[in-house]
This record gives C-alpha cells, sequence and structure tokens, in this order.
C-alpha cells in the first residue's frame, strides 16, 4: 500500500472513480463524476472541483461516505473531503444561429479586448511599421516596456490623428502584458475615464473608483487632450497618478499635442507630464508609407503590385488610418475582378484623391482657432490685447492669408475692424517664426488639420 | 404519503413546473417531477441540473410522504380531469390518484434518487415588481449569444446596484441594455454582477410573466433564486434556481456610443413596416439599405430572384446624408421592444456602431453594428 500513498492527486481521483463506477449506473455516473477532479488540498484534507452546485449536492448528500471511504483506503491520512464548485471547462456545444450572418456583419470590436486590462491583442511591436517618423517613440516604448516604471515615467506620446499613437501605446501594454505575468495593466482613454469618475460620483463608489486605480502596475491613458477643462477629473487623475509615480508605476500618456499645447491643464499636470520623456510621431515619408501598406497587405493575405502602393502612398500624406482605408477599398474590388491596373485604381481611389474641394471660409477659421485655444469668437474678434487672445488672432490673420487668399484689408475687418497694416504684420510674424517655432509649426498644423475633417 | 387537493390548483402548479422537464436520456429521473409534503404544503419540483423550479400549493395534507412520477403523464392526465378534489395517495411504489369518477395507478421512482435542488445560503437579495422585471427581460434576452465560443455573452448579464438594476446581453453584433430604477434604495451592501444563463432568463419570462406582485432575486457566487409569494401566505410559491456563467462580463460601455454623426427621429410602427416590407425582398443574409437624408429615411433592397424594393418615410434628421446596410433581423429585434410610438435612430456612418432608443425613456437602448457595404 506504500506505493499507493505516493500516488499523485490525478492518480488518486482516477482510481477513486474506477472504484466506484462499479457501484453505480453508467447514467448516474456519468451524470455526477463528469469534469470532476481533485484541485488541492493538504495532508489530511482534499478539496474536489466539481461543475455546479447540484453535483455539490449529490455528492455530499449522497455520494460522500462511498467516496470517502475509498479514498480513505487508499490513502489514509486523509481525513477530510471537501466540494468546491469549480469553473465549467467545456462550454455546451449549442447550435449555431439558424440564420445566414452575412460575410461582412461588423462585430463589436470592444468585446475582443482583454477583460481585465482593456488591451486590443492585435496592437504589437511585431506588426508595427517604424520609420524615421516614429524611430523616437518606438526606442522609448521598447525601453518602457522592457524596464517598466523605472527608466521614462511618465512616457508622453503625441502626434496627429492616425499615425500609430494607439498602435504604441497598446503594443506596449500587451508586450508588458507578456513579459511580466503579475503587472497589473490598464488601458482606458480619457473620456471613458471622465465618464467612470462621473458615474462612481453619482453613485457614491468614488473611493473604490480610486482604489481600483491606485492598484495599477502600468496605467496607459490615450487621448489626454480631451481632460482638457475637466477640472474635478484632473484633479482626480493627479492624485492618482502622483500615488502610482511615487511607487514607481509606470505611466504612459497620449495626446495629439505636445503638453504646453492642451489649453486649460492644470499647470502641475503638465509639469508633471514635461518630467518625463516626451516623444513625438511626425509624418511617414513616402517609403515608409509604402511599407504601411504592404504589412497591412500582408495581414490581409494579399498583395499589389509596387506601382499601386507607390501610387496609394502618394497621393495619401499625412494619415496612417486612411492609407488603410484605401488599401481596404481596394480589396473589396479585387474580389469581384481579379487583376487591378494602375488605371483600375486610379478610377477607383478618385473620390479619395479628388475630395469635394473643401471650402474653407473665414467664419470657418475663426471658429476652429478659437476652438483650438479654447476661446469664445468674439474675445478675439474685440479690441483686448491681452496676450492669450492677441496670438490666436495673429495666427487667424495668417491663415486667412493662407488658405483664403483674402486681401489684407478684408483680414483687417474680419477680425474686428482692424488696420490693414496689422493684417499685414500679423502675417509676416507668424511667417517668420514658423521657420524657428517648432510648437508653433505642430499648433499650426493642427489646427489646419482641425479645418480640414470638421464636417 | 397521502393527501386531498383540488385539480385546479393541482393542474397551476404542474403546468409550471413541467416546463422544465429535459428529455434525458442519460438520466431518466430528470423526466419525473418530484412530489413532497413539507407540513401544510405540497412541493412539486424539477429540474435539468442546471435550473430547478420548485412549486408550493397549500393542501390538506393527511400523511406526509415523497415520490417521483413521470411528468408529461401526470400532466396530461390532471388536465384532462375535472375540477374537483382529487385524491393522492402513494402506496408503495404505484401512486393511486383518484377524482370523481376517474382511478389510476401511476408507476413511480423513488424519491431518493432525485437531484437535490441547491439552496443558497448567506446570500444578498432584493425585491423587485414582478411584470416590470419580467418585461425587462424579455426586452434584453434574446440578443445573448447562441454560439458557445464566448461562455460569457451567452448569458444575460445582471448588475445590481444601490438605485438601480442594469440588463444587459449582446451577440457581438447587437447589444440591448435596458435599466430599471428602484423607487426606494435597496439594502445591498455591495454591487453585484452577475450573468445568467439565457435559458434560465427565457424560463423566468415564461414563468412569472403573468404573476402579480413581486419578485425576490438572491444570489450568491454561483447561484442565484428567484421567487414569487401566495397571495394568502408569505410563504414562497415559485422558486426558480439556476447556476451562473462563471466570467466576467465584457466591459460593453465601451460599445455605446456617446455621439452620432447622423440622428433622426420617426415614428416607430411606419419604420417597423417599412422594414418588415423590406425585408421581403432582403439577400438571403437578410441586408437592407437604409439611406437617411434632410427629413427622410429611405429603405432598400433587392434580390435577383424576387425583384427590388423602395420605400420612404418622413424623419426629424439631423447630421451628415448617409447610406448604410443592416441585417433587418438586427433592426427588428431592437425596434420591436421599443414601446414609444417614437423612435430615435442614430447612425456613425456605415462601418460605426448606429443605436435606436425610445424617445422620452432613458432607460432602454439597442445598439447595433452595420454590414460593410
Amino acid at each position: 500500500m506504500l506505493v499507493l500513498v505516493n500516488m499523485n492527486n490525478q492518480e488518486l481521483w482516477q482510481t477513486m472513480l474506477a472504484q466506484i463506477q462499479t457501484d453505480l449506473s453508467p447514467a448516474n455516473f456519468s451524470t455526477w463524476f463528469k469534469n470532476t477532479k481533485i484541485i488541492g488540498g493538504e495532508k489530511e484534507k482534499i478539496q474536489i472541483g466539481v461543475p455546479n452546485s447540484f453535483v455539490k449536492e449529490w455528492l455530499e448528500n449522497k455520494y460522500h461516505k462511498k467516496i470517502f471511504k475509498i479514498i480513505h483506503e487508499i490513502n489514509p491520512e486523509i481525513k477530510e473531503i471537501e466540494y468546491l464548485i469549480k469553473r465549467y471547462e467545456a462550454p455546451e456545444n449549442k447550435k449555431s444561429t439558424e440564420d445566414v450572418i452575412a460575410e461582412t456583419q461588423l462585430t463589436f470590436q470592444e468585446l475582443n479586448n482583454n477583460q481585465e486590462n482593456n488591451l486590443n491583442a492585435k496592437y504589437l511591436f511585431e506588426n508595427l511599421v517604424v520609420g524615421s517618423f516614429n524611430e523616437l517613440p518606438y526606442a522609448a516604448a521598447s525601453a518602457v516596456e522592457e524596464n517598466p516604471g523605472n527608466i521614462y515615467n511618465p512616457f508622453f506620446l503625441y502626434g496627429g490623428v492616425g499615425l500609430g499613437k494607439t498602435h504604441i501605446l497598446q503594443a506596449i501594454g500587451n508586450q508588458i502584458n507578456k513579459n511580466f505575468k503579475k503587472k497589473n495593466i490598464k488601458y482606458i482613454s480619457s473620456e471613458r475615464f471622465t465618464s467612470e469618475l462621473i458615474s462612481s460620483i453619482h453613485n457614491r463608489t468614488i473611493s473604490s473608483f480610486k482604489n481600483k486605480y491606485k492598484k495599477i502596475d502600468v496605467l496607459i491613458i490615450d487621448d489626454i487632450q480631451f481632460l482638457s477643462g475637466k477640472e474635478k477629473t484632473q484633479e482626480e487623475f493627479f492624485h492618482i497618478f502622483n500615488v502610482l509615480y511615487e511607487k514607481n508605476k509606470q505611466i504612459i500618456v497620449s495626446s495629439d499635442r505636445p503638453p504646453k499645447s492642451i489649453s486649460y491643464l492644470a499647470e502641475r499636470l503638465r509639469s508633471r507630464f514635461e518630467g518625463g520623456m516626451t516623444a513625438d510621431i511626425s509624418m511617414p515619408d513616402l517609403e515608409t508609407r509604402m511599407a504601411i501598406l504592404k504589412s497591412k497587405a500582408q495581414e490581409k493575405n494579399t498583395d499589389f503590385p509596387d506601382e499601386i502602393y507607390s501610387y496609394i502612398a502618394s497621393i495619401i500624406k499625412t494619415n496612417i488610418r486612411e492609407l488603410e482605408g484605401a488599401l481596404n477599398r481596394l480589396i473589396v474590388h479585387q474580389k469581384i475582378n481579379n487583376n487591378l491596373t494602375l488605371e483600375d485604381v486610379k478610377k477607383i481611389l478618385k473620390e479619395i484623391t479628388a475630395p469635394p474641394t473643401k471650402i474653407i471660409t473665414p467664419k470657418k477659421i475663426i471658429q476652429t482657432v478659437a476652438d483650438f485655444f479654447d476661446l469664445k469668437e468674439k474675445d478675439i474678434i474685440n479690441k483686448s490685447r491681452r496676450q492669450e487672445v492677441v496670438r490666436p488672432r495673429q495666427i487667424i490673420m495668417y491663415l486667412l492669408r493662407e488658405e483664403t487668399k483674402s486681401s489684407f484689408p478684408f483680414i483687417g475687418k474680419k477680425v474686428g475692424g482692424k488696420d490693414h497694416t496689422t493684417a499685414m504684420h500679423s502675417y509676416k510674424k507668424i511667417a517668420q517664426e514658423l521657420e524657428k517655432d517648432k510648437k508653433l509649426e505642430e499648433e499650426i498644423f493642427l489646427i489646419k488639420e482641425r479645418l480640414l475633417n470638421s464636417p | 404519503m397521502k393527501l386531498l387537493i383540488l385539480q385546479e390548483k393541482l393542474k397551476q402548479g404542474l403546468n409550471v413546473v413541467s416546463k422544465l422537464t429535459p428529455k434525458s436520456l442519460t438520466l431518466p429521473i430528470l423526466n419525473n417531477i418530484l412530489l413532497n409534503t413539507e407540513k401544510n404544503f405540497l412541493e412539486l419540483s424539477s429540474t435539468d441540473l442546471e435550473v430547478g423550479i420548485k412549486y408550493y400549493i397549500l393542501t390538506k395534507i393527511e400523511k406526509q410522504g415523497k415520490t417521483t412520477i413521470p411528468s408529461q403523464l401526470l400532466f396530461n392526465f390532471i388536465n384532462l380531469l375535472p375540477n374537483k378534489k382529487v385524491e393522492v395517495e402513494l402506496i408503495k411504489n404505484n401512486l393511486k390518484i383518484n377524482c370523481d369518477n376517474y382511478k389510476t395507478q401511476i408507476n413511480t421512482i423513488s424519491a431518493e434518487e432525485f437531484p437535490i435542488i441547491p439552496s443558497l445560503k448567506g446570500a444578498e437579495s432584493i425585491t423587485i415588481d414582478n411584470s416590470l422585471f419580467c418585461e425587462s427581460l424579455n426586452q434584453v434576452a434574446d440578443n445573448a449569444s447562441l454560439s458557445g465560443a464566448k461562455p460569457e455573452i451567452s448569458g444575460v448579464y445582471l448588475f445590481f446596484q444601490k438605485k438601480q438594476l442594469t440588463i444587459t446581453a449582446t451577440d457581438s453584433f447587437r447589444l440591448a441594455e435596458k435599466k430599471i430604477f428602484f423607487k426606494k434604495p435597496t439594502l445591498l451592501k455591495d454591487e453585484h454582477a452577475l450573468i445568467i444563463p439565457q435559458k434560465t432568463a427565457k424560463h423566468l419570462i415564461n414563468i412569472f410573466n403573468e404573476k402579480e406582485g413581486e419578485i425576490k432575486i438572491s444570489f450568491s457566487q454561483n447561484q442565484i433564486v428567484f421567487e414569487s409569494f401566495l397571495e394568502e401566505d408569505s410563504h414562497p410559491q415559485v422558486q426558480l434556481t439556476s447556476k451562473l456563467i462563471d466570467g466576467e462580463y465584457p466591459n460593453y460601455q465601451e460599445i455605446i456610443p456617446e455621439k452620432f454623426t447622423t440622428e433622426a427621429v420617426l415614428k416607430k410602427e411606419d419604420f417597423l413596416n417599412q422594414i418588415k416590407s423590406a425585408s421581403l425582398f432582403s439577400k438571403k443574409t437578410n441586408e437592407i439599405k437604409v439611406k437617411i437624408k434632410e427629413g427622410t429615411i429611405t429603405l432598400y433592397s433587392e434580390n435577383a430572384e424576387k425583384g427590388e424594393y423602395e420605400s420612404t418615410l418622413k424623419a426629424k434628421t439631423k447630421g451628415k446624408k448617409e447610406e448604410i446596410v443592416f441585417n433587418y433581423k438586427f433592426l427588428v429585434d431592437g425596434l420591436s421592444n421599443i414601446k414609444s410610438s417614437e423612435v430615435v435612430f442614430g447612425c456613425n456612418g456605415d462601418a460605426g456602431p448606429s443605436a435606436l432608443k425610445p424617445v422620452g425613456d432613458q432607460s432602454y437602448l439597442y445598439v447595433v453594428m452595420p454590414i460593410k457595404p
């Protein structure tokens, strides 16, 4: 019997099953003992995992004596048996929907996100195309991922729409998740953070909200610029930030502009962001855009001739998401007629290449700039000489000249009856500064982007 | 066991418990129902090992006892009896049932063989208006996923908070969410997030739907119990016990769009009718095209074998013009669960989530993904 004492739990349970089987009808045996196993225990006590509470009740009340007797005979040391409900492992094979679901029926992608950390597993470093436009952020991200919390903390990543900020952010998260199983990672957009906070205030669960965030090892917040002007959220975020930062927990933040340009961001928060590593993603060059197209095509198991890639890359310059959109369009057409020529592609992408030229009106420029700097239109157009108004006003005059080719007297009139010499001066001033001031260049770029993208 | 009971009462009870008798070949006892006496009550039970139902009838009991007999046989037989007193007596392995001029003896299986329906210990509970709960569940439950690939979304999500209960289900193509706001805050110590199997939800709707009064919901980590009570006594009348689905429900809040690029307000019945007409001409994959522009919504469908369809209805619209393809069934499912006469239809382009909401009612929301054009 000594040999038997040394058998492991799996063998012990198998021996028990083999014996008890002879006492029961096959139906009873398979109903009550399917998916049971020993899941743990100490010297004198073992725990049996059972699939549901019906089985638990039945084993406890009907078969416990038998089970105990057999187990005790095999291993006399065991004096107690406990039954615990364990996760149902084999899901039932239900029939799938009777109706045909269209192949192109879209689904909620969010359901594929990891439940705990909210990361989407499709964003990885392996499928990130690295070029001169994102070399720096990539290098910084790799350093962060190898040693979270200790090198670049916080890590602030910024860049225009559709250049892959989210991809890098999520890739860091996924990589840390892979390398450090025990790290508690959380990816969240700043809008979602805000709405979680609001609902916790509403339901009076704010302390559990705070505690949840204070337990995080790697906090990734996307699109932080949306915190602009939300004072209460900024305050809570600031406290969470400090707690995590003091404990050397990694914080990763992204935005569409540098910390300095986010208006209505509390100074203390801004200086925290600037205290870590700041990296920006610029525009990818033509070769990189082609490389991105190729890798996206590969992901979708298809390929096009180089001249087509080069054509797409030459017409879409500023947004990777649009590159992907154009590619998807081609893939649909390719399914219908097999060999696409460059001429076909030109025709298909005509809508993208020749977008209905947006009419940029002076009104729209003033509106967009005012929004960008979080000012009221009428404040800009009045006579105030306050610094925070003067600068946006100059930018408006610059853009009016650049984008609408208006005359200087007209420009002067539009921004509150200024003299045409003021307009000329403003235009020159901004044009000159643009040459040396990188930050201004970024701001102007973002404003232009908004002008083009606004409905 | 010996008792005297009115045919009508017994029939009502059997009608409830016999809903849950699976045709089980592996364990024949599951085709039986358990008759048990408990002081002044006759207790009827049935189970399929995931859900268990108990039904209590106040009865004149002469001799305590218990046994099990085939559910369908008993139900069919009792159904045919006149509404008079029924005499039930267990003699050895046979159950004698006499009523008026009818006399039968039915073979039994020992009650010892019958599964024990688990009871709940140390559970939290809330009480809620029965018809409101069933109606809300009904508005949502059909959207749970039918494939077993993701067990979490194969069930219906119940999120209990102090002031409200949120019921949600999704199959990853569409999602329905219903909120019940409690008139008084409940005594719950914590928030509880549970997933009940879709089958359980269907049974609940089926069994409790027409009952007036309140339903008590008690739950522990892996078990949930729904109870309704006798009118004449505070004793439970129906008790439905179910296992819970293990796992965490997806953080579906991310799915719900906060803004729409196109929005239309229109008459629900007209919209529903036109969708149904359009569906007659849709392809096998149920595609219909919805075109929204200033002041109108136009529906198109075409099918090479049947022909083409087009209809227009008026709507208060704002935002961009849009052309979106949907599976008409998903639209019908959402619309038919909206009770208001007007509905808000919000869209986010031909690849983003669209939503249907009743006008003037914040408690219900239906989100649906389009078909890629």
